[in-house]
């Protein structure tokens, strides 16, 4: 079995390639923008190797296209060159779809959580697993109850996303994509707009879902402790590509550009 | 990407050759895209994912989301329309003498013309735009980029059951649109004639104008009372969540969006309805040929 979750070759993404694929023909539905920025590049020429049950932090300036990276892995946006392998398999460009890689079993969790906002929160959990009738109504509501337990959101089953936190909201986002039995699961931001008691309780438990699940997690985040927190690897989308993975002490302590510029403030704290 | 479509098209034949381009042709233009999104909305419906009860259940929120909602507005309108026409067709004939075609006339100006488009615009100013609005909203916040990623068609989730629903309701609310403009403006009238002491000598019971609105009635009317409103709401739905996928994410672009739905959604239901009203001529030229 190849050990490999995701690997990426070469990836060039350009902003008519983020515009917008949620279809599964996105060339019949995606929005055209004629104009001649769509042509220039965000990203160019980044490769990348995440094992099963790694996690990994995406870390880097803000505009430099991290989330963009992300949702090409989601199949949201398609590259305009490399390839892309999912748990070994190669999946050409016309087929990079969210529909299509959905199958091979990676969810994303959005920044905003991105919740379905006509539905309960026990709802929005169901919602794939009923759509894809994963197991008797009885497994279901099983694994609902699970997922609401692993979050801690069982208390808000009722309520709509409108009426809860953020954190509350993000917490729902990651039981639904958990639900799903992800083997590679994308996080953006994660701990974005949550205090530090939140940010305390939501990281053991995005490491729980590694360690009992060996799921495989790919976290872009601005808060590069995270990566210290969790004791995994930090790559950085730096100058339009991704660098090598290396541990948070190592980047800490390197002496090179993006160091001095990113840890900059990590460095004076101590 | 285009290696994979040069390598589909060294296996089709000449004319195979000449479809495929047409259709590339035709993906790439809007009506082209629309009728795309229709065919798959469609072709959902027999997908893996089916569920009699929550297919069923979407399709009946969404059918009484776009009729009941907007029942009150299309009662009125269609009853004070249907009172007008009435006084109108009854006094203008009266007076020329050309009083037993007063059927055939409201049958053309209400049933077979009218009705359908004033209701089909009516749903498109309020259900359409309500349509183009709430998937808009789902497509800035992401929510239809989660539910793709979660391997939920946005198209069978989303299109589908308010492409069905929207159509069943618009069926339902041009029949009772026409069935209030003729029964409900005929109260109208006689309401106003018992206040006003009929002032417009009008002598109309309902016996002779439903005797004379049956009487006009051709078994093509009874196939286009279905089939315009179907094909109305079939192109409402369609465009409106067309407008609504096709929002960049920039949320200054969900009122144009909506602008777009709805106008655009009137200028095809007119054309709709001129191209429907082909078979009407082509029946008038078989009486007309034999005759002479």
């Amino acid at each position: 079995m190849n050990n490999e979750a995701l690997r990426i070759e070469n990836l060039h993404l350009s902003y008519k390639g983020l515009a917008g694929t949620t279809f599964s023909k996105p060339s019949a539905l995606a929005y055209f923008d004629k104009s001649s920025d769509m042509d220039k590049e965000l990203i160019c020429g980044a490769n990348l190797v995440l094992n099963r049950g790694e996690t990994l932090c995406i870390g880097g300036p803000s505009g430099q296209g991290k989330s963009a990276l992300l949702r090409v892995i989601a199949g949201l946006a398609r590259p305009s060159e490399g390839r892309l392998y999912y748990f070994g398999e190669h999946i050409p460009a016309e087929r990079q779809t969210a529909l299509e890689i959905a199958k091979r079993q990676v969810g994303l969790v959005f920044q905003n959580g991105a919740l379905i906002s006509n539905l309960r929160v026990r709802d929005n959990i169901a919602l794939p697993l009923r759509y894809h009738k994963k197991g008797s109504p009885k497994e279901i509501e099983d694994k609902i109850n699970m997922a609401m337990d692993l979050m801690r959101v069982r208390d808000c089953a009722t309520m709509f996303p409108h009426q809860l936190s953020v954190g509350m909201q993000k917490r729902v986002a990651i039981a639904r994509s958990w639900a799903m039995d992800p083997e590679l699961l994308l996080m953006d931001e994660p701990t974005a707009g949550l205090d530090n008691y939140n940010r305390r309780n939501l990281l053991p438990l995005i490491d729980n879902m590694r360690i009992l699940f060996k799921t495989s997690i790919i976290i872009i985040t601005h808060d590069l402790m995270i990566a210290k927190e969790l004791n995994c690897n930090l790559v950085f989308l730096y100058n339009k590509t991704l660098t090598e993975p290396h541990s948070f002490d190592y980047w800490q302590t390197a002496d090179n550009a993006i160091s001095r510029e990113l840890f900059r403030d990590l460095r004076t704290s101590g | 990407m285009e290696q994979h479509l040069s390598k589909e098209e060294e296996k089709l034949t000449f004319c195979g050759n000449l479809f495929h381009k047409l259709g590339l042709f035709l993906m790439k233009r809007t009506l082209g895209q629309q009728v795309g999104l229709f065919v798959r909305a469609i072709a959902s419906i027999f997908s893996e994912s089916r569920s009699f009860k929550t297919d069923s259940r979407n399709i009946i929120l969404q059918t009484f989301f776009t009729g009941v909602e907007i029942f009150p507005v299309l009662f009125v309108v269609a009853t004070l329309f249907g009172a007008v026409v009435i006084v109108e067709i009854m006094t203008m004939m009266g007076k020329v003498g050309f009083s037993d075609v007063v059927g055939s006339l409201m049958v053309v100006v209400i049933i077979r013309e009218l009705g359908p488009i004033l209701t089909a615009f009516l749903i498109a100013g309020r259900s359409g735009s309500s349509l183009t609005t709430y998937v808009g909203g789902m497509v800035i916040d992401s929510e239809v980029d989660a539910l793709a990623t979660m391997g939920v068609d946005p198209i069978r989730y989303l299109v589908m059951p308010g492409l069905i629903g929207g159509t069943i309701a618009t069926f339902i609310m041009t029949i009772i649109f026409s069935g209030s403009a003729i029964g409900a403006g005929y109260l109208v009238i006689k309401v106003l004639t018992v206040i006003t002491g009929n002032v417009l000598n009008l002598q109309l019971t309902w016996d002779y104008l439903s005797t004379e609105i049956l009487k006009a009635m051709t078994f093509t009317d009874f196939i286009f009372i279905v089939i315009k409103p179907l094909v109305f709401g079939c192109i409402i739905t369609t465009n409106a969540c067309y407008q609504a996928m096709n929002i960049p994410r920039d949320i200054r672009q969900v009122p144009k969006a909506t602008g777009k739905s709805v106008i655009k959604s009137f200028f095809y239901i007119v054309c709709a309805d001129v191209v429907l009203s082909l078979f009407y001529f082509l029946d008038y030229f078989n009486e007309i040929s034999k005759i002479i």
